[in-house]
């Protein structure tokens, strides 16, 4: 999937901190990750995890009692050459950057349109900013756009209000918008999380057929998995402000290595059994006003090492495009079975994969 | 749009005459020396045959029935003890002119006024203008009027030498009054106005206007402010009409000779007819206000629709 192995972003090390009633949070604890060009990434991980943090800091939408204290976010999608957006500090900096390089799809697409301005128009504003086209071609362009996300009558909704569109249809305005300011990047911040099931297959492959046609690179930020399975090529796992583990969809999916990933996988209903009681994470996320000490999953993981408690692990590679930050990779470690859920997922994958062998080995009519 | 007009001024109407009679009926339990201004020396019999001229021993709906009629000919009747006999609309009226006058100049000055400085405060919420902007909104709010209405008579008057008492020829005698009723009216707008931007601000339709590279000082006015105006433009007609009920402080700070204060003057005098002539006068004055106000707002904001509900998909 990474056919192209260019870098349009790359994190390094960044720490992002809050300054909250009095105390300070640290919301990033140091992450590094290469967004590459063309991919689809998804971010996920729980609630309060900084999936949404960490992404607000490609777009400059930090709160304003967020800042960045440490680390570099280069872009490399500018003609300019690279810029590190970890020293954007000023509106003005940002302007002609957002939208422009990265733009946004929100959560809640009931709430994310100016309820005073039709369609047509909040489209248009986003035309006349970053395509430079005024008038008639701004409308003819914001119908083009209404047509290629899925809006029938185009022209006719175009100059409707955001009330008379549905959760579905308005969420296609959102990514419409989105796409009039012709990005580099999208961020989807959870797309599907506040429509219907029914509805939320087609914005996934809606996103997902705009990611062809244009070249798009995204970034999904979900909680959900099954969203993860449809639409990523790679998957980052986050905890407590951190990565805990990266990789190929496939990878992350099929041979998880770090405990908190074979945690999540196990409480996905999808992989329970019926009639038992599905698997739950014990325990909270750590406060992240405290100094983390170790790995951070270490107080809920059911079989600790004794170093998750003292030092906080590196990365190790698995494989070139899959790495985990997780003691159980280190050679010396104690030899941990993942839970018997994971084991049966990569038994799984191991029975296509032989499958697949076989159908190579013996190619058919068709092929 | 004009079907929902036209609909709505059907029920202010119904409520303006159910108001009426209502009043009318009321009022027709206050002694009936409230009609004539030599009561006390009429006998019985003389009080009977007046009564009767006036038609109020007709049945209630048949008086109720003509004072509408006679309302409707700009026939407002005639005052018995205010101003004896004489016609209440040539009393009236340039009562209302001199207090709609003064009220007009007053909200010309303090919409303007109020609304930059919510957008003001709203703008630089937390720092330095938005701490004077609620400095000063606290202090009108919660100071009463009559101390501040002092300072403003006094330092006006004898400092800056302007003259103080009403004079319809000298424009400067309306300086203290407007100041004295602007005031209050900045900080409440003001009030309003940066409450609903900061509202609107934390919406999620700014976050995408950001996100969507929109300039801070364009999405400012033309998504917050657009917004939050809303319902500030809901109030506007209400208050442009209730400035002809005049302000009883101010107008007796300094003697002018407007509206306010005259309703209880003539409840004070037992004028039956004026009493009732002008609550409903400020009742249809209200009621219109928030009609206009309605057909204002629906103006600015296409979610108030009046055609039938158009099913989204």
């Amino acid at each position: 999937m990474l056919n192209n192995g260019d870098v349009i972003l790359s994190v390094k090390d960044l720490h992002v901190k809050f300054s909250l009633r009095g105390k300070v949070l640290n919301a990033i604890r140091g992450i590094s990750l290469d967004l590459y060009k063309g991919e689809a990434l998804a971010i996920v991980g729980e609630s309060g995890s900084g999936k949404s943090v960490l992404t607000k800091n490609f777009i400059g939408l930090l709160d304003k009692n967020g800042w960045v204290d440490s680390g570099e976010i280069w872009y490399y999608g500018l003609e300019g050459g690279p810029v590190d957006l970890a020293q954007y500090k000023t509106e003005e900096q940002w302007q002609g950057f957002r939208g422009k390089q990265v733009a946004m799809v929100m959560q809640d697409p009931m709430t994310s349109l100016n309820p005073l301005k039709t369609i047509g128009w909040q489209i248009e504003e986003a035309l006349k900013l970053h395509q430079g086209l005024q008038g008639e071609a701004a409308s003819k362009k914001a119908i083009e756009i209404l047509s290629d996300v899925g809006i029938p009558e185009p022209e006719r909704r175009a100059k409707q209000y955001p009330h008379e569109f549905s959760g579905g249809m308005r969420q296609r305005v959102v990514i419409a918008i989105a796409m009039a300011c012709n990005p580099q990047i999208l961020i989807c911040d959870e797309p599907t999380t506040a429509l219907d099931v029914t509805i939320q297959a087609q914005i996934l492959q809606l996103i997902r057929n705009l990611k062809d046609k244009y070249g798009l690179t995204t970034i999904y930020i979900t909680h959900d998995l099954g969203v993860v399975a449809n639409v990523a090529d790679r998957i980052a796992v986050m905890y407590a402000g951190d990565i805990v583990e990266v990789g190929t969809c496939e990878e992350v999916f099929y041979d998880p290595r770090h405990p908190y990933t074979w945690a999540l996988l196990s409480s996905l209903p999808q992989l329970g059994i019926k009639g038992e009681d599905l698997y739950a994470i014990k325990g909270t996320p750590p406060n992240l006003f405290n100094e983390i000490r170790g790995d951070a999953f270490a107080p809920r993981n059911p079989h600790p090492l004794k170093i998750d408690f003292l030092y906080r692990p590196p990365y190790f590679e698995v494989s070139p495009t899959h790495k985990a930050r997780t003691w159980l990779l280190d050679p010396r470690a104690a030899k941990v079975d993942p839970p018997e859920i994971i084991r049966h997922i990569r038994n799984i994958k191991l029975d296509t994969m032989d499958i697949k062998a076989k159908n190579a080995a013996e190619p058919t009519a068709e092929s | 749009m004009l079907k929902y007009s036209i609909k709505r001024l059907a029920r202010s109407l119904i409520t303006l005459i159910i108001l009426i009679t209502i009043v009318f009926a009321l009022l027709r339990f206050m002694p009936e020396e409230g009609y004539f201004n030599n009561y006390e020396k009429m006998s019985p019999a003389q009080i009977e045959l007046g009564l009767i001229k006036m038609g109020l021993k007709d049945p209630l709906y048949v008086q109720v029935g003509r004072f509408i009629r006679n309302l409707l000919q700009g026939d407002l009747g005639v005052s018995y003890r205010y101003r004896v006999n004489s016609p209440i609309a040539r009393i009236i009226a340039p009562k209302i002119a001199i207090s709609a006058k003064l009220g007009i100049i007053c909200m010309a000055i303090s919409l303007p006024l109020g609304l930059a400085l919510g957008v003001l405060m709203a703008r630089y919420k937390g720092r330095f203008w938005d701490r004077l902007g609620n400095a000063y909104i606290v202090f009108i709010q919660a100071v009463p009027n009559a101390v501040y209405f002092i300072f403003i008579q006094l330092y006006g008057s004898t400092w800056l030498k302007i003259p103080m008492l009403y004079n319809e020829n000298d424009w400067r005698t309306l300086i203290l009054p407007t100041i004295s009723l602007a005031l209050p009216s900045i900080s409440s707008y003001a009030m309003w106005l940066r409450r609903y931007m900061v509202d609107e601000t934390n919406k999620d339709y700014i976050k995408l206007a950001r996100a969507k590279g929109v300039p801070n000082t364009t999405i400012w006015f033309r998504h917050v402010f657009r917004n939050a105006v809303v319902p500030i433009v809901n109030l506007i007609p209400g208050s442009l009409l209730m400035t002809i009920s005049g302000s009883i402080y101010t107008e007796s700070f300094y003697s002018i000779p407007g509206m306010g204060g005259l309703l209880v003057d003539v409840i004070k005098r037992q004028d039956n007819n004026m009493v009732l002539v002008l609550v409903v006068l400020f009742a249809a004055v209200g009621i219109v206000g928030l009609l206009l106000g309605d057909i204002a707002m629906a103006i600015v904001d296409p979610r108030i629709s009046f055609t039938k509900k158009e099913g989204s998909r």
